[in-house]
Formats: C-alpha cells, sequence, structure tokens
C-alpha cells in the first residue's frame, strides 16, 4: 500500500476543487482578482507538488 | 466534454452565471465537493456505525453532532435528515392526518405538501392569497373556522411556506403561527426557500414542525433536507418501530418509522455536512444578498414595459418578472422569436432562465457576488438597449 499515492491523489483532487471553485465564482469572464491569481498560483503549486508524489511512488 | 459515455460534464456553473430559480441556494460549497470525492461510494457513512445501527447515531465522521447542529440550527429540539424537504412534509403529514381529515395549506404552496396529504388520506383545503400575492394570518383564521365548519373538526395540520416558490413573497408565518395555536392547530413551516439562506428560528416563530431543503438552500445534493420539531412532538414523528415478523420473531430496534430507518446514507448526508459551517454562516449575509439581488431587480425596473411582479421592495432573492411589454414585443419580430432573449443570455454567459421565456420568469440572484450582480445587471439592461427598448 501506498499511503502517500492515495493521500496525494485525495489532496490533488482537492486543489482542483479549489480552482473549480474560483472559475465559478468568477465566471463567466473568469477575471480573476490579484488575490484569485495568488490562491490559484498556491494551487497549481500544490498539484504539481502532488503529481511529484504520485510519479515518485507509482512509476518508480 | 463527457463524464464518460453519453453523460455530459455539466458545467453550468463554471462557465455561466447560472439564476435558474431553484437551483441557487444548492450550489456546493468547495468542502462539499471534496466530501463527496471521498464520500460517493454507496452505503460510505456506514464503515463505523455501531449499535444502535442508526444514522443520527454515528459517531464517525460525526453525524451525531451533526444532527444536535442542525436542530439547534433551526431553534427545534430534534432534527434528522431527510431526502428532500418532501418527504419531511409527507413524515408530518403521516403522522398527524388521518383518512379524510382536513389539512390547510395555501394557494402559493408547492404541490408537494398537496401530495403528501393526498398520500396520508387528508382533504387538502387552500387559505387564499390576498391582492398582494401574500398570505396573511386574518384570512389563515378565517379559514380555520371555515374548514372546522365543514368538517365538524378544526384543520390536523396547517403547511405555511415562509416565502413561496412563485413569487419569492414573504408570508405571515409567525402571525399565522400565532392564530392556529388559537385554534389549536400545528403548524408545518416549510423553509425549503428560508433553511439555510436567512436565520430560522421555529420556536421563536411558533411553528411545531419546520422542513428544510438540502438542495434548494443549503449547498448540498440532491435529495436532501431536514425535518426538524420540539421535543414533545419528537416522540410521535421519530417513533421507532414496534414491528416483529410473525414467523421469525424479528425486531427492528430503534429504526424510526417515518425515516423508513436511515434516510442519507452516503454522498447526500457528507455534503450537507461538508456545507454546514459555511451556511450557518451564511445566513448572517442576507441582507448583502438582498442587496445585490436589488441592483438585479432595480435594472430590471429601469427596462421600459417590465413590471416586477413579486412584492417590492423585495424580501427574498427568488423574484417573478413580466417583460411582456419589453422583450416578449421584441420577441414578435425577431428572427429567433421568444429564443432571442435566453440566446443572447448565453452568449453572455447567462444561464437558468427557461429557453424561449420572454413573458413572464423567475430568477434568483442568490449566492451571486457584487461584480456578478453588477455584470448581470448590465446584461438585462444591454440586452434591452441593443433591441431598442428604452432604459431609464
Amino acid at each position: 500500500m501506498s499511503r502517500r499515492a492515495v493521500d496525494a491523489v485525495f489532496q490533488g483532487l482537492f486543489t482542483l476543487t479549489d480552482i473549480r471553485v474560483v472559475l465559478r465564482r468568477t465566471a463567466p469572464l473568469h477575471e480573476l482578482s490579484e488575490d484569485d491569481r495568488k490562491a490559484v498560483l498556491k494551487s497549481l503549486a500544490d498539484l504539481r507538488q502532488q503529481i511529484g508524489i504520485l510519479e515518485e511512488e507509482l512509476l518508480r | 466534454m463527457r463524464c464518460t459515455g453519453d453523460i455530459e460534464v455539466r458545467d453550468l456553473e463554471e462557465v455561466a452565471i447560472n439564476i435558474d430559480p431553484i437551483q441557487a441556494g444548492g450550489r456546493l460549497t468547495a468542502d462539499a465537493m471534496k466530501a463527496i470525492i471521498a464520500y460517493g461510494d454507496g452505503y460510505s457513512v456506514c464503515d463505523n456505525c455501531r449499535k444502535p445501527f442508526r444514522l443520527d447515531h454515528i459517531k464517525k465522521p460525526p453525524l451525531d453532532a451533526f444532527h444536535r447542529d442542525l436542530a439547534r440550527f433551526v431553534g427545534m429540539d430534534e432534527a434528522r435528515v431527510m431526502p428532500g424537504a418532501r418527504r419531511g412534509f409527507q413524515a408530518v403529514a403521516d403522522t398527524y392526518v388521518e383518512k379524510g381529515a382536513p389539512v390547510l395549506l395555501t394557494a402559493l404552496s408547492h404541490y408537494t405538501e398537496f401530495l403528501a396529504i393526498e398520500a396520508a388520506g387528508g382533504i387538502p383545503r387552500e387559505i387564499p392569497k390576498d391582492a398582494k400575492n401574500i398570505i396573511t394570518a386574518d384570512s389563515a383564521a378565517s379559514r380555520i373556522e371555515e374548514v372546522t365548519r365543514e368538517f365538524g373538526r378544526p384543520p390536523a395540520l396547517l403547511f405555511i411556506d415562509h416565502f413561496d416558490y412563485q413569487f419569492g413573497n414573504e408570508h405571515q408565518v409567525r402571525e399565522i403561527a400565532r392564530a392556529a395555536r388559537a385554534y389549536d392547530v400545528k403548524v408545518m413551516y416549510n423553509g425549503a426557500y428560508t433553511v439555510g439562506i436567512l436565520p430560522v428560528d421555529g420556536k421563536e416563530l411558533g411553528v411545531d414542525f419546520v422542513v428544510g431543503s438540502g438542495h434548494k438552500s443549503m449547498a448540498s445534493p440532491a435529495p436532501s433536507g431536514l425535518l426538524a420539531t420540539t421535543k414533545e412532538h419528537a416522540q410521535e414523528i421519530f417513533r421507532t418501530t414496534r414491528a416483529k415478523g410473525d414467523l421469525t420473531g424479528r425486531e427492528f430496534g430503534v429504526k424510526e418509522v417515518e425515516l423508513l430507518g436511515c434516510t442519507l446514507m452516503g454522498a447526500t448526508i457528507m455534503g450537507m455536512m461538508a456545507s454546514f459551517p459555511y451556511v450557518r454562516e451564511r445566513v448572517n449575509r442576507w441582507q448583502e444578498e438582498l442587496a445585490n439581488g436589488r441592483i438585479v431587480v432595480d435594472a430590471l425596473r429601469s427596462i421600459e414595459g417590465t413590471t416586477i411582479l413579486s412584492e417590492y421592495p423585495r424580501k427574498h432573492t427568488l423574484t417573478r418578472v413580466d417583460t411582456r411589454n419589453s422583450f416578449d414585443r421584441v420577441a414578435e419580430t425577431h428572427k429567433k422569436r421568444g429564443y432571442f432573449f435566453t440566446s443572447a443570455l448565453l452568449e453572455k454567459g447567462i444561464g437558468g432562465v427557461i429557453p424561449g421565456a420572454t413573458r413572464v420568469w423567475k430568477f434568483n440572484t442568490y449566492g451571486l457576488t457584487r461584480q456578478q450582480a453588477e455584470y448581470l445587471a448590465s446584461v438585462f439592461t444591454g440586452i434591452a438597449r441593443e433591441n431598442g427598448i428604452p432604459v431609464t
């Protein structure tokens, strides 16, 4: 069992959900405020980290 | 884009401002979406169900505490989650309405209230609305007396919607409850458009039962809702089974008859519970929601020939509007006919209005940000101007 991989899948999905909510809150123009941009940047960094964990855990 | 096979992705909320009158308050929070990701499997909340084997006793996830929180949230003593408000109506009607008994509801009641009464064998009698589409306490008291004369007994129940689904108008709940008490008639408060949207305190209102809708007003998946009541009535409506198998001798513990045992056993209750902390807070921001709604309503009123059919000033974000003398006039000669309006709205990223609607229609601004409300207002006036309708 890879606890890290399981956690990374959920964390990645949760992070994508946060981005989804930004899309909803800013629909239909999706013009992001500075705070929104910061939040999305943070989410994308987290997402990359989760993908890295999945690569390490599942493709080694 | 598709989820799989023939199932298209539903991305209305991501690509547009959705003003569908029944969908606004049920839009999920991020936390609800996350809970659904984790708890989508069937009986997912039952992993740690232990004696006495009932949903409202499960401690992990903390459904027991959630039930207590729900009761407090609506100012009552006990609450249960239900598969939609309609199942709450049904449980109340099944418990208190005998075959042939009269039950009062109103000229603006939701059809599911009629069906709940019918299923219980009751006879529905309506309280009329006044000229302003309001249900008043005087009217309710008169109807109680009329029905009592007609049936030789008072109504078994009185159903009252705090805000109705047709106009989003506020009705005299507190005064009606007081009048009903004077005649010893139990009051069933339909909070489908209030619980989870604005503060509701059942005891303070003087009602016997509070029903709310999770998917309509509590940022929850369908079907979900709640039924709450006082200690006194909880004994009756949440009564436990006495059934026993005649061959096997089996008994069924603390399962509640009106709920058919457990109700929401997976994604629905988890979505509801995950949204709850947010929902509990958001009811305190009702005035901001009304202010956003006013921006849109005022924009519509500025379009010549447009009339707000709901009470005005607005007390709810759900509004009924008459555009027969504005957008419907354009539809008469437009090449897209009646579809020009919803087509123009969609082009500008506004969804949720019934395709082809140009006469009398409803919308709901609940949950929009200020920027979205201002954008929506500008879209309505913009479409009017583009089509030669004066805007003042």
